[in-house]
């Protein structure tokens, strides 16, 4: 019964792409359409129509409203949505963990230490005020990411469910406690900050969105390449090292590619929880649990799941906006009980 | 009560207040939760924990009675070698109680019942003074005044603040016939980097921008609100006012606006009319200053500097702050 469900999926899969990526489709095309100022369908589409075929655009509000805010902002939540829950997926099979993420066992919050650190210090590369706060952000993510395993390591050589995800969530308390130091200590220039803890995607540009899409090309392709790999290390590290995998190799490279597009993805936006959980587990329940179809299922649907919660923000009060992280936790604690709940049963 | 009883009540009390005048001349103040609070003689220690109360002492000459301040009380500049004592949730009762003040000054906000209560225990007399308005800020040096037994001082402090603010309303409206639309203005309380927030109904900035016969254009929305880009490009103020501080490297706040995609053909940016307030405190604090404020925000909009460009308007302000 249960081979014939997973072929049948199998099967499924070339159709599931096509309609996943109709759906991002439509879902992004709405986001661009849809916003806190109600412009014309005719005149979003002029604008975004004109631009891309390097057309000259006419001069009125839709102009700078969908193409300067509107636009950038649709595509980074979209790239943020898709890496964050590729990461997730990756994380969840490199550690046969269905609870690993970003948020869950303590990277994002490393993640925002060192963007925090370099903020408040001013720490800057030469030639870009804002690589500094990128490079501390992947290094504290990927200095996070090393600890809690090696700890998880030392209590437990298994890596077992519930050891690294408690030692996950007590590295974010010690991390958040460290964050409200450094805001108590420092000047009001610091305390801005604070929206670090909740995420936003107000105001980005696209500087960050061409940033994003790199980060996501090339770490999202070491990734999506690696499916056999993580297919092995689901079933168990060593039968990963039976079938010729280099553990230690992949294992290195997936977690450096998750500490890079995840510190990419804090530094832009923030933390934005509850993503990279829920969505491969619905990715999941789509396409089955082969790495190879999961990573990019997981792809799409965090990007059109993200998108979907920052229409959300920005629509719902208008013209407050809310936090895309109020967003995110709510929908995401929900749809994860009932996921949980409803695999609870079916097995 | 017999009326004999009434007679010895009625004798003694004018025998007493013949004899001592501590017991006529007590002062009982309502502050501004409603409570009564009486004392024997004006207060001559007293603990502020909010930096409005502090402006307000200063103001009223009551400097000297200051034993200890708030953490954010950083106005004037002379009292800062005050006792710093924590203030809000972690408000230290012990630390106060060691300064043996007679009245502690706080805002409704985070202090607990009991903490009032310990306070009052020990004899402390606790003022709440909350203003959300102009005519709150009035009430609030009224009741300082009272409590220091200055109110001569308090009363010639409104006056003077109620003058300024009508002398700008006059002007504001003579100048406000000769032009045929109402002008908007857009406060900016947290810049786009971190998430646009904007100064809406019910703030000091949005009563000032009255004053000086501008419509805010975050009208619609409470307090100190995160607003949309959009809606703010939509908006198209014709003044920005932005309270960012200036740290000294990387563009001024005024360049920031000016440089944001998107911004270049609001009304606002297209004329250079950005004005970063050299005091944000001023212009958010229930305190006297709101006056300098709105004598700012008239000279930036009407007054001699209206015609300037806005980095020239810029290194102006930073003067004062640097």
């Amino acid at each position: 019964m249960k081979d014939a469900r997973n072929l049948k999926r199998e099967r499924l899969a070339p159709a599931t792409y096509v309609l996943l990526a109709a759906v991002l489709l439509v879902t992004m095309i709405l986001c661009v359409c849809a916003g806190s100022v109600r412009i014309s369908p005719g005149d979003t589409v002029t604008a975004v129509w004109n631009t891309l075929w390097g057309k000259p655009v006419p001069e009125n509000i839709a102009k700078n409203i969908i193409l300067n805010v509107r636009l950038p902002r649709v595509l980074c939540v979209a790239l943020s949505g898709a890496s964050l829950s590729l990461c997730g997926a990756a994380m969840q099979g490199l550690l046969r963990n269905p609870l690993a993420d970003g948020s869950t066992i303590g990277v994002s919050s490393g993640a925002s230490l060192g963007a925090l650190i370099a903020m408040a210090t001013g720490f800057t590369l030469p030639g870009s005020a804002y690589g500094g706060v990128m490079v501390l952000a992947m290094l504290f993510a990927f200095g996070s990411l090393v600890l809690i395993l090696s700890l998880a390591y030392a209590l437990d050589r298994s890596l077992a469910t519930n050891s690294i995800i408690l030692i996950g969530v007590i590295y974010t308390m010690f991390i958040s406690s460290i964050i409200s130091l450094i805001i108590t200590f420092s000047s009001e220039h610091v305390r801005s900050l604070n929206f670090w803890t909740l995420g936003s995607f107000s105001g980005v540009n696209y500087d960050q969105v061409k940033l994003l899409c790199l980060a996501l090309i090339i770490c999202g392709g070491i990734l999506l390449h690696l499916g056999d790999e993580l297919n092995a290390f689901a079933i168990g590290e060593d039968n990963a090292r039976h079938v010729g995998v280099n553990v230690k190799r992949v294992k290195l490279i997936v977690l450096i590619t998750i500490s890079v597009l995840i510190g990419v993805c804090v530094s832009i936006s923030g933390t934005v929880s509850f993503v990279g959980l829920v969505m491969p587990h619905i990715a999941r329940m789509l396409v089955g649990p082969n790495h190879k179809r999961l990573l990019p299922a997981s792809l799409f649907s965090g990007a059109i799941f993200l998108l979907l919660a920052d229409l959300t923000a920005r629509t719902l009060m208008s013209p407050v906006e809310l936090s895309i992280g109020v967003v995110t936790s709510l929908v995401g604690a929900v749809a994860f009980v009932i996921i949980f709940y409803r695999t609870g049963k079916a097995g | 009560m017999s009326k004999k009883h009434l007679l010895i009540l009625l004798a003694a009390l004018t025998l007493g207040s013949s004899l001592t005048v501590l017991a006529d001349e007590g002062i009982t103040v309502t502050d501004m939760y409603g409570r009564e609070i009486t004392l024997a003689e004006p207060a001559t220690r007293v603990v502020a924990l909010q930096p409005s109360d502090c402006e307000i002492l200063c103001a009223i000459g009551c400097e000297d009675a200051l034993v200890g301040i708030g953490e954010y009380c950083d106005y004037p500049e002379s009292i800062l070698g005050t006792r710093v004592v924590q203030s809000g949730e972690e408000t230290n009762i012990e630390e106060i109680l060691a300064l043996e003040p007679q009245v502690v000054l706080m805002n409704d906000m985070a202090q607990s019942e009991e903490q009032v209560k310990q306070l009052e225990d020990n004899g402390i007399k606790v003022a709440v003074s909350h203003a959300s308005d102009i005519e709150g800020v009035y009430e609030a040096i009224r009741m300082v005044g009272q409590l220091m037994g200055r109110e001569e001082n308090a009363e010639a402090l409104i006056t003077d603040m109620q003058t300024t603010f009508e002398e700008i309303k006059e002007k504001t409206e003579a100048e406000e016939e000769e032009e045929e639309e109402e002008k908007t203005v857009y406060f900016e309380v947290s810049p786009l980097q971190w998430g646009l927030w904007a100064a809406g109904k019910g703030t000091f900035m949005d009563e000032l921008a009255g004053i000086c016969g501008l419509t805010n254009i975050f009208e619609d929305v409470d307090d100190w609100a995160a607003v949309s880009e959009e809606q703010v490009i939509a908006r198209d103020p014709d003044y920005i006012v932005t309270i960012t501080m200036y740290y000294g490297d990387g563009p001024t706040p005024v360049e920031e606006i000016m440089e944001r995609e998107g911004w270049q053909d609001m009304k606002a940016v297209k004329n250079g009319q950005i004005f970063n307030a050299s005091d944000s405190n001023a212009l958010s604090r229930p305190g006297p200053r709101l006056k300098d404020a709105a004598v700012e925000l008239y000279n930036f909009i009407y007054g001699e500097g209206s015609g300037e460009t806005a980095a020239e308007a810029e290194t102006e302000e930073a003067a004062p702050a640097a």
